[in-house]
C-alpha cells in the first residue's frame, strides 16, 4: 500500500506536468481515441474476408459474391484508412502542443535559475533535458496513447479470433513469439550498452578532431602532425570494432526476429495444412489464421519498444521534475531608484561548494560618478566583486551597500538595471551585430545604436563584416575575433543605458591604442556615472579616483595611480613592466 | 558562407566525381563488396522460393492425391519452407556482417585520411574554417558515407532488380494479371514518390527548425549570465517560444503529411490488392488459375510492395549521402600546404641553428603587402628580438621560418638552405615555439609538454621543467605530470601555463626557439619565474623574439624595429640608442613613463 502510494507519486512527479498539458486538449484526445478500436474491428475484419473469398472460390464460387466482397473490401480500406489517419492525426498533434508548451515552461524557470545553479549544471545536460528528455516525455504523451491503444484493442481481439478457430496452434505460434519477445528482451541491454560505447568512442575522436584543429599551430609548428594521424588512427580503430560489434548484436537480433517469424509461419502451414488435409479447417481459414498473424506481429513489436521505453521516459520525466523543483531567484526586494553610492564593508565571499573565499576581508566607498580600478591576476577575486555588485550571488548580510541599501534587501533587477557588465570572455548570440548590440532593449533608435557602436570603437571592424551591422557573429555566424567580440559586449553594455559601467576586463584583447580611445571617450561622456573597470593592463587605470591592487582575494594596495606608483610596491613594478611592453609596440610617430 | 545552415542542408546530388573519388577507398575491399552482391542475389532466389513452396503445397497435398502420400509430401514441402526462411535469415546475418565490415572500414579509411589531410593543410585555410566545422565533417559527414556505401548504393540497385525481377516472375505465372500489376504499380509509386517529397520537405522543414531552436536553447543556457545581468529573461523566453511555435508548426505539419501518406498509399496498395483479388478471383473461377498460383501470385505481389515504398525513403537516405560527400570531398581536394614535394631535404639535428630572411616580401592579398623586402641574418646561437607596433608584421616573420606560410617573394634559409626545399617536417622539429596565448590540450600535463610524444620519457620532461623553473608547480599538483588539464587549461594560470609552454619548447631541445613574449602581467613572483625560464631558454640557442620586455631586448645580439612590415631600424641596443631614432624614441617613451 505505502509502495503503490510512493510509487503513484514518482508517476505523478515524472509525469504531472506533461499530463497537465495535455488536459488542455482532451477533446481531441478522445476523438482520436475513439478512432482506434474502429481502426482495430476493421483491420480484423478483413482477413476472415478473405479467407472466406478463398473457400468460396475453391469451392467454385460466383462472381457476383466475389464482386461484392471486392466491393466491401475496398469500402473497410477507407475506412481503416480513414480511421488511422484521425486517430494518428489527433494524438500525435496534441502530444506536439505538450511538448511545445512544456519546453516553453522549461526555458522561461531556467531563466529565472539561480546563476549558482548554472555553475553547478553542464550545458550539455541542461540542453539534453530540455530535447531529448523532453522527447521522450512526448512519447508517452502521444504515440504511446496512439500505438498502445491500438494494441490494446488488437492483441486481445485477434488472439480471441485466433483461439476460436484452433487454439494449440495460436498458442503454440504465441509462444514462439513469447520467446522471441523473452530473447530481445535479454539482447536489448547489451545493444544499449555497445551503442553507448559506440558513442563515447565517436565522441573522442570528435573531442581530439575538434583539439586539433583548434590548436592547428601548434600541431604544426611541432610537427605533430603525423604522431596526432597515429592518435587519431587507434581510436579511430576502436570505433571500428566497437561498431562491428554493435553489428553484429544488431544483426543476430534480425535474424533471430527474422527465423522466428518463419518458423511460426512454417508451424502454422504445416499443423494447418495437416488440419486442412484432415478436413478440420479450409484453406481459407488457414490463410486467415496466418492474416491475424501478420496483424499482431506490430502491436507485439510496439509492447516490446514501449516496455523499453517506458523506463527511459519515465527517468526523463524525472529529469525534467527535477529542473522544475530548483527554486528561482528571488525576485522579492525594494527597487527604489538607485544613484550608484557604493560601500563595501568587511566583505569575505566564499562561492557554495569552495574551501578558499573568493574575497577576504574587503571594505572601499566609492561615491556616484567615480571610478573605481580593480587589478590583479586571474582568480584574484575582481570578477567575484563585479559578480555580486549584480547579485548574482549573495553576499553576507551587511556587507555590500548601495545608496544604503543593502544588496539583499533590494530586487536583483534594480541593481542590474543600475549596473551595465561587460566581461572579458563576452557571449554573443547567434544573430547580427546589430541585434546582439542592442540586446538589452525591446526597440533601438538607430542613432543610439550608431553612437554606442562608435563608443566601443565597433565602427572600424565594420567595413571587414560582409553585412556591416547585420551580419550574423557566433556559433552559426562569422567568428568574430577576440577583440570584436569585447567591444560589441562593450557596446551592448552602453546602449543598455545604465547609469553605472562594470568592465570585467573588457578590452584585454583590445590593442592598447584603441583601449585608451575607448576609455576617454568614455570618460568624457560617461562624466558623472560609476564605473568599476577591471584590467590586467595597468594603462587604463591613470584615471581611477581608487585602485584596489587584490591578490588571492586580499586588497594588497589601494590609492589613486600616483600615490601606488610612489609607494613602488606590486603596482608600481607591474606598470612600468607594461609600460615597457607598451613602448616597444609603439608607433614611430607616437615617440617623445 | 553566408548561410550559416549550410550544413543541415541535406539535398546533394549524385556526381560522377563521387564515384572516381571513393574509388580509391573502395578497391581495397572489392571482394567483400562482391561477396555482398552475391548474397543479395541468392537471398533474392530464396525469398522468391517461399511462395513458390506454397503454392505447390496448397495446390497439391492440401488440395487432393493419395491419402497415404498428402502427409508426407506436405511434410517434404515444409521441410523445404523452413530451408528457405532459415538460409534466408543466415544469409540476412552474413549480409549484415559483411556491409558493416565493409562499410565501416571504408569510412576508417576515409576518415583518417581526411583527418590527415586536414592536419597537414596550411594555416590560411584553418583561419578560414572553424575546428567545429571540420569536426564535424570528420564525425558526421564521414558517417553519413558510410550510407552511401554499405547499403545505400548496393541495396537500392538490388531493390531495382528486385522489382524488375519480381514483375518478370509475375509474367510467368499469368499475364493478366501481371499486367494489371504493371499498369497499377506506377500509380502507387507515384503516389509514394509525390506524398513522400511532401512529407520530406515538411522534415526538411522540423529540421532546420528543430537545429536553430535548439540552438538557440544552448545559447540562451550558455549566456544566461548576459541575460540576467541586461534583465532579458522574458524577451528571450519570447524568442524561444516564438521559434518553438515554429517547430511545433512544422512538425504538425510533417503529421499531416505522414499521416496521408501512410493513409494513402496503404489505400492504394489495397485498392491494388483489391483489384488482383477480382481478376485472380475471376481466373480461379473460370478454372484457368489454381487456388496455390493465385496465393503465389498474392505474395510476390507484397514482395513488391516493400522495395516500392522504400525507394522514395532510401533516395532521401542517398541524397544526404550526397551531399556529405560533396562536403568531404571538397576538402580532400584543398591542396595541402606545403605542398608535396618529393625532392625535399631532410635536415638533420646539429646544435645552434642559421637563419636567413634574404629580401622577404609576404602579403595574403596582392597590393597589400604585410612585409617587404626584410633581410636579417640570425647567426647560430644569436638572440634577435623584433619590435613595433601590433600590425607590423611581426607575427608573420615568425609564421615564415617553420613555413607554416611561404614567402611571396624573396627567401628564407634555414642553415643555409631554403626553406621550401627542405622536408617540412624535419624542418619543423628543430624548432619549438612558445606563443602568447598557450594551446593546451585535454590530457596530462605529461602530454602537453611532451604534445603526446611518448618517445620522449618523464626523465626529459622533468628535466624540462626543471630547466625552465616549473618543475616546483608541477610536484605541487594533486598528481603531477599526471594531473589532467581541463578543458582549454583553465586549471592553471596564466603564468603557469607560459612556463608550461616553455617546458613543452624545451623538452625537443630545438636548434631554434621561436617566442612571442607574452605582455607582462601584475604578478610579480610569476613575472620572476617567467624572467628565469626566458633566461633558461635562450641560453645556448638560436632565437627569435617578438620582445615585451625592454630586458629582453637589451640582452639581444640584435634589434629589428618593424613598422608596416620593414625592418626601419636594426642594430644592437647600443648602437640604436646612438642613432637617436625609431628605437631610442621607444625607450625613451619607457624613461618618461616610469
Amino acid at each position: 500500500m505505502l509502495f503503490s502510494l510512493s510509487w503513484s507519486r514518482s508517476i505523478a512527479r515524472a509525469f504531472g506536468r506533461p499530463a497537465a498539458l495535455l488536459r488542455r486538449h482532451t477533446g481531441t484526445v478522445v476523438i482520436g481515441t475513439l478512432f482506434i478500436p474502429v481502426h482495430a474491428a476493421v483491420s480484423l475484419w478483413m482477413p476472415r474476408l478473405l479467407g472466406d473469398t478463398l473457400d468460396r472460390l475453391k469451392a467454385g464460387g460466383a462472381s457476383d459474391a466475389l464482386r461484392h466482397t471486392c466491393w466491401l473490401l475496398l469500402a473497410l480500406a477507407v475506412v481503416e484508412s480513414a480511421s488511422r489517419y484521425v486517430s494518428r492525426k489527433t494524438l500525435i498533434d496534441a502530444s506536439r502542443h505538450v511538448e511545445e508548451h512544456l519546453k516553453n515552461d522549461l526555458i522561461a524557470h531556467l531563466q529565472r535559475l539561480p546563476i549558482a545553479w548554472y555553475d553547478r549544471s553542464r550545458t550539455g545536460d541542461v540542453v539534453s533535458r530540455l530535447t531529448q528528455d523532453v522527447e521522450l516525455v512526448r512519447f508517452v504523451m502521444g504515440p504511446l496513447l496512439l500505438h498502445g491503444g491500438s494494441t490494446l484493442c488488437l492483441l486481445p481481439a485477434g488472439m480471441w479470433l485466433m483461439m476460436s478457430m484452433d487454439v494449440p496452434v495460436t498458442l503454440a505460434s504465441l509462444g514462439v513469439f513469447a520467446v522471441l519477445f523473452v530473447a530481445m528482451r535479454a539482447m536489448l541491454p547489451r545493444l544499449h550498452t555497445w551503442s553507448k560505447k559506440s558513442q563515447e568512442a565517436i565522441a573522442e575522436i570528435s573531442q581530439r578532431a575538434q583539439e586539433d584543429f583548434a590548436g592547428i599551430r601548434v600541431v604544426q609548428q611541432f610537427g605533430a602532425s603525423r604522431r596526432e594521424r597515429a592518435a587519431m588512427a587507434t581510436k579511430n580503430r576502436r570505433y571500428l570494432l566497437v561498431n562491428l560489434r554493435l553489428v553484429r548484436l544488431r544483426s543476430i537480433l534480425h535474424a533471430t526476429s527474422h527465423s522466428t517469424s518463419g518458423v511460426v509461419m512454417l508451424g502454422v502451414l504445416f499443423v494447418g495444412g495437416n488440419q486442412v488435409i484432415a478436413g478440420a479447417i479450409t484453406i481459407g481459414q488457414l490463410f486467415q489464421f496466418t492474416g491475424y498473424l501478420a496483424l499482431l506481429t506490430f502491436p507485439l513489436e510496439i509492447l516490446g519498444w514501449t516496455l523499453a521505453t517506458l523506463p527511459r521516459a519515465y527517468a526523463a520525466g524525472i529529469r525534467i521534475a527535477e529542473i522544475f523543483e530548483v527554486a528561482p531567484e528571488t525576485t522579492a526586494g525594494a527597487a527604489p531608484p538607485l544613484r550608484g553610492h557604493l560601500r563595501v564593508e568587511k566583505l569575505t565571499f566564499t562561492y557554495p561548494g569552495a574551501s578558499r573565499p573568493a574575497l577576504e576581508n574587503v571594505s572601499f566607498e566609492l561615491d556616484p560618478g567615480r571610478t573605481l580600478g580593480l587589478v590583479g591576476p586571474v582568480g584574484s577575486g575582481k570578477s567575484t566583486l563585479l559578480a555580486l555588485l549584480m547579485r548574482f550571488y549573495d553576499p553576507p548580510r551587511g556587507t555590500v551597500f548601495v545608496d544604503g541599501h543593502d544588496v539583499l534587501d533590494l530586487a536583483p533587477h534594480s541593481l542590474r538595471q543600475l549596473f551595465a557588465l561587460a566581461s572579458q570572455e563576452p557571449f554573443l548570440f547567434s544573430d547580427t551585430v546589430a541585434a546582439n548590440v542592442g540586446f538589452a532593449r525591446d526597440a533601438n533608435h538607430a542613432d543610439a545604436l550608431d553612437a554606442a557602436v562608435v563608443a566601443a570603437a565597433l565602427d572600424q571592424d565594420l567595413p571587414q563584416l560582409d553585412e556591416g551591422l547585420s551580419t550574423i557573429v557566433g556559433e552559426r555566424g562569422v567568428t568574430l575575433s577576440g577583440g570584436q567580440k569585447q567591444r560589441v559586449a562593450l557596446a551592448r553594455a552602453l546602449l543598455s543605458e545604465r547609469p553605472g559601467l562594470l568592465l570585467d576586463d573588457t578590452m584585454s584583447a583590445v590593442d592598447p591604442i584603441t583601449e585608451r580611445r575607448i576609455l576617454s571617450g568614455l570618460g568624457q561622456e560617461r562624466r558623472g556615472r560609476t564605473m568599476l573597470i577591471a584590467s590586467h593592463r595597468l594603462s587604463v587605470m591613470t584615471a581611477a579616483d581608487l585602485i584596489l591592487v587584490l591578490e588571492n582575494g586580499h586588497v594588497r594596495e589601494r590609492g589613486d595611480h600616483r600615490t601606488l606608483l610612489a609607494a613602488r610596491g606590486l603596482y608600481a613594478s607591474a606598470f612600468r613592466r607594461q609600460s615597457e611592453a607598451a613602448a616597444l609596440e609603439s608607433r614611430s610617430q607616437e615617440g617623445p | 558562407m553566408s548561410d550559416p545552415y549550410l550544413d543541415d542542408a541535406p539535398e546533394g546530388r549524385f556526381q560522377l566525381r563521387f564515384l572516381r573519388q571513393l574509388g580509391p577507398f573502395v578497391r581495397p575491399y572489392w571482394r567483400g563488396f562482391a561477396a555482398c552482391l552475391a548474397l543479395l542475389f541468392v537471398s533474392f532466389v530464396l525469398e522468391m522460393l517461399g511462395p513458390w513452396l506454397l503454392r505447390h503445397a496448397i495446390d497439391g497435398p492440401m488440395s487432393g492425391g493419395p491419402e497415404g502420400e498428402r502427409l508426407g509430401t506436405l511434410a517434404w514441402y515444409g521441410l523445404g519452407f523452413l530451408g528457405t526462411t532459415a538460409g534466408g535469415a543466415l544469409l540476412g546475418y552474413v549480409y549484415g556482417l559483411l556491409t558493416a565490415w565493409n562499410g565501416q572500414r571504408v569510412i576508417r579509411d576515409v576518415r583518417r585520411h581526411l583527418f590527415g589531410h586536414l592536419l597537414d593543410l596550411g594555416l590560411s585555410f584553418h583561419e578560414k574554417n572553424p575546428a567545429g566545422k571540420l569536426t564535424t565533417r570528420i564525425t558526421s559527414d564521414v558517417e553519413n558515407l558510410n550510407e552511401l556505401i554499405a547499403t545505400g548504393v548496393l541495396q537500392s540497385v538490388f531493390d531495382l532488380l528486385k522489382i524488375g525481377g519480381v514483375v518478370i516472375v509475375l509474367f510467368f505465372l499469368d499475364v493478366e494479371l501481371a499486367l494489371f500489376t504493371v499498369a497499377t504499380t506506377p500509380v502507387v509509386v507515384l503516389l509514394s514518390v509525390l506524398f513522400r517529397r511532401n512529407a520530406q520537405r515538411a522534415y526538411r522543414a522540423v529540421r532546420t527548425r528543430l537545429a536553430l531552436q535548439n540552438a538557440y536553447a544552448t545559447e540562451l543556457i550558455g549566456g544566461v549570465r548576459t541575460t540576467r545581468a541586461f534583465g532579458r529573461e522574458a524577451a528571450v523566453a519570447q524568442r524561444y517560444a516564438e521559434r518553438n511555435r515554429d517547430t511545433a508548426t512544422a512538425w504538425r505539419d510533417t503529421v499531416f503529411h505522414f499521416s496521408v501518406f501512410f493513409s494513402l498509399v496503404d489505400l492504394s496498395l489495397r485498392a491494388t490488392t483489391v483489384g488482383l483479388l477480382w481478376f485472380g478471383g475471376s481466373a480461379v473461377i473460370e478454372g484457368t488459375m489454381l487456388p496455390g498460383q493465385f496465393v503465389q501470385f498474392w505474395i510476390y505481389f507484397g514482395l513488391l510492395s516493400g522495395p516500392v515504398r522504400e525507394l522514395g525513403e532510401k533516395y532521401n537516405v542517398l541524397q544526404a549521402a550526397f551531399a556529405s560527400c560533396e562536403r568531404v570531398f571538397q576538402l580532400l581536394d584543398e591542396p595541402r600546404f606545403p605542398p608535396p614535394n618529393p625532392q625535399a631535404v631532410r635536415t638533420a639535428r646539429r646544435g645552434a641553428a642559421k637563419v636567413e630572411f634574404d629580401g622577404v616580401g609576404f602579403h595574403y592579398v596582392a597590393g597589400t603587402p604585410v612585409l617587404e623586402n626584410v633581410t636579417f641574418t640570425a647567426l647560430p646561437g644569436q638572440t634577435i628580438a623584433i619590435v613595433g607596433p601590433t600590425g607590423a608584421g611581426k607575427t608573420t616573420v615568425l609564421s615564415l621560418i617553420a613555413r607554416l606560410r611561404d614567402v611571396s617573394s624573396g627567401s628564407v634559409r634555414f642553415d643555409g638552405t631554403d626553406v621550401r626545399e627542405l622536408d617540412p617536417y624535419s624542418l619543423r622539429s628543430r624548432i619549438a615555439f612558445v606563443a602568447q596565448d598557450v594551446f593546451l590540450f585535454t590530457g596530462t600535463v605529461l602530454d602537453n609538454v611532451r604534445l603526446f610524444d611518448r618517445k620522449i620519457d618523464e626523465a626529459r620532461v622533468w628535466k624540462a621543467l626543471e630547466t625552465v623553473g616549473a618543475a616546483a608547480f608541477v610536484r605541487q599538483l594533486p598528481q603531477g605530470l599526471s594531473t589532467q588539464v581541463e578543458e582549454r587549461g583553465g586549471t592553471f594560470s596564466q603564468g603557469e601555463r607560459q612556463l608550461l609552454a616553455f617546458a613543452r619548447a624545451l623538452v625537443v631541445e630545438p636548434d631554434l626557439l621561436v617566442l612571442d613574449e607574452a605582455t607582462a602581467s601584475i604578478d610579480s613572483e610569476s613575472e620572476a619565474r617567467l624572467q628565469y625560464a626566458l633566461e633558461a631558454s635562450l641560453r645556448g640557442r638560436t632565437a627569435l623574439v617578438v620582445a615585451h620586455r625592454l630586458s629582453t631586448v637589451r640582452r639581444a645580439d640584435r634589434i629589428l624595429v618593424l613598422e608596416k612590415g620593414r625592418i626601419v631600424e636594426a642594430g644592437t641596443h647600443r648602437e640604436l640608442m646612438e642613432r637617436q631614432g625609431v628605437y631610442a624614441g621607444m625607450v625613451g617613451h619607457v624613461e618618461a613613463g616610469a
